[in-house]
């Protein structure tokens, strides 16, 4: 197992309301980009893997074969892969193990998702289905409702405060505002994040992630083929994954995500390092208390410090641990099966020093996590130079 | 797409143990299973247990129990729009058993964590039941229906 798996280009679609393209010429918006920036025609790609989320929000029955067709793909293998909110970082696990069994060399992995065309009220609900629904979806449980039982908890147990979550908010959007591709490139203010509408109390509208369209493409490949096709590519070097129950009711402790804990103590064992040698970081940001948990299970800081670290503005760059430098899901946006891949592209400009204004000087070693649901599924990856 | 309504779900089966549950709720029993193997409890009920064994067993559940955590949903899924601004709890039951519901009869401001709750059966229809949580009076501490 010595062999590395490496991150050769990298393509983003514009996040957004994207009422402009259909799914298949969003992915090929995100997947022309990443093989220009590889240096490669698609017939040099072995397989793809496709992360949609949901048939509902593709309006296509498999919609994998649509966005493999559409960009060339043909004869090639393909599958889809699916996660809920997850999705994209999945795809890459699978794409990393189908390059270490040997079967691919090099791999197309395209994550795509539109959503808008439902209307806020309409993707809620489609969202709200991956709760389980013969016991918790009928008591009209929605996802921000989930993570509002979190704060709730999390706030009695710590005294995490309103203010502290609203500051997550500000940083992501100071940061998503420098991001090209983000659904709202757009600062706010403290005062305004935390006078917006209530959504499940605690959480407001500018506790929760955005219903975006988008698609992001990333290129993988052996370390042979990695080390021939690009001069700086960004090594894989750490994959943890874990879940949790699927009643939410059923856990021991809603203060934090179990799986989040679990699948960091993976990767960081498979990396050979520790929460403190991450230079950089994308969290799961779906709604405010998602980052400062993640903060919390990452080990960026001690649990139930989380708001203390935002406070500090430790997840600020020039901070301990520099988070969601893309304005992650709250102002980039959240289309569920691109998010993931999203998140390894930031990470991968991070490590090459391309993320401009947004970049992490000298940053060597990076991280991405992603949930799906309400910690069901969690992904952490971990990148080096 | 079928629709999902409060308490009950149109487009899954009514299965037998699902029947049971339902029933037993008409007569203000909660009923969960348990695993005669390992002896793991559900509510709500399983009929098959995490370890493997189908060998699972009825037993009642606690009514009275305290509030773990709650939010006031005031942004619904969209079939649930009807209802919408509603209190949605995770309670722990004096036996240990967690479960989510709505909480009625309270307000925001008399929300907390560790509120006694009861749980009680909220006819819907002619043939539909769900359970919900009510605060237990903390002035007698009797379990007070309305």
């Amino acid at each position: 197992m010595t062999e590395k798996v490496g991150i050769v280009g990298i393509g983003h679609a514009k996040f957004g309301k994207r009422t402009d393209v259909t799914l298949r010429e969003l992915a090929h918006e995100a997947v022309t980009p990443a093989l220009e920036d590889a240096e490669l025609d698609v017939k040099d790609i072995d397989a793809s893997v496709i992360g949609v989320a949901s048939e509902e929000f593709a309006a296509q029955v498999s919609p994998a074969i649509l966005v493999h067709d559409y960009v060339g793909m043909e004869d090639k293998p393909v599958f889809r892969v699916e996660a809920a909110c997850a999705t994209g970082s999945a795809a890459v696990r699978a794409a990393w193990a189908l390059i270490k069994s040997g079967l691919a060399k090099v791999v197309l992995v395209v994550g795509a998702e539109t959503m808008t065309h439902l209307g806020t009220l309409g993707a809620t609900e489609v969202i709200a289905r991956a709760g389980d629904t013969r016991w918790e979806y009928p008591f009209g449980v929605t996802f921000p409702g989930f993570y509002a039982l979190m704060t709730t908890a999390h706030m009695d147990k710590y005294g995490t405060t309103r203010e502290q979550l609203s500051m997550v908010s500000v940083k992501n959007h100071m940061y998503g505002a420098m991001n090209p591709n983000a659904h709202i490139q757009r600062k706010i203010t403290l005062e305004e994040a935390m006078k917006s509408a209530m959504i499940c109390s605690p959480l407001n509208l500018y506790d929760c992630c955005l219903i975006s369209d988008g698609a992001a493409a990333v290129v993988l490949a052996s370390e042979e083929k990695a080390k021939s096709i690009s001069d700086t590519p960004i090594w894989l070097v750490g994959l943890g994954a874990a879940s949790d129950t699927m009643l939410v009711s059923e856990r021991e402790n809603l203060t934090e995500l179990k799986a989040t804990k679990m699948a960091a103590d993976r990767a960081y064992g498979m990396a050979g390092i520790t929460a403190k040698d991450v230079d950089v970081a994308v969290v799961h940001d779906c709604f405010t208390i998602a980052e400062i948990m993640a903060y919390e299970d990452l080990g960026f800081c001690r649990k139930g410090e989380g708001g203390k670290f935002i406070e500090e503005k430790q997840s600020y760059i020039g901070g301990k641990t520099p988070t969601n430098t893309d304005g992650g899901l709250k102002s980039k946006g959240h289309p569920l099966g691109a998010t993931g891949i999203s998140m390894t592209i930031e990470i991968t400009k991070q490590l090459r020093g391309e993320a401009g204004k947004r970049q992490v000087n000298g940053a060597e070693i990076g991280l991405s996590h992603n949930v799906g649901e309400a910690g069901q599924y969690c992904f952490v990856h971990v990148y080096c130079r | 797409m079928k629709k999902l309504a409060l308490g009950y779900v149109s487009c899954l089966p009514q299965t037998q143990l699902v029947t049971k549950f339902l029933e037993e709720l008409k007569n203000e029993r909660l009923m969960g299973t348990r695993c005669r193997k390992c002896g793991t409890k559900y509510l709500p009920p399983r009929a098959h247990c995490k370890c493997g064994s189908e060998d699972v067993e009825w037993f009642e559940a606690s009514h009275r129990g305290k509030i773990l955590t709650y939010t006031l949903i005031g942004f619904p899924p969209k079939s649930m729009s009807k209802h919408a601004p509603y209190v949605v709890a995770i309670a722990e039951l004096e036996d240990g058993s967690r479960l989510l519901a709505q909480l009625t009869g309270v307000t925001l401001k008399t929300l907390r964590v560790g509120m006694p709750v009861q749980v009680a059966s909220r006819p819907l229809s002619k043939d539909k039941i769900v359970y919900e949580f009510k605060p237990i009076e903390p002035s007698c501490g009797c379990a007070k229906r309305s």
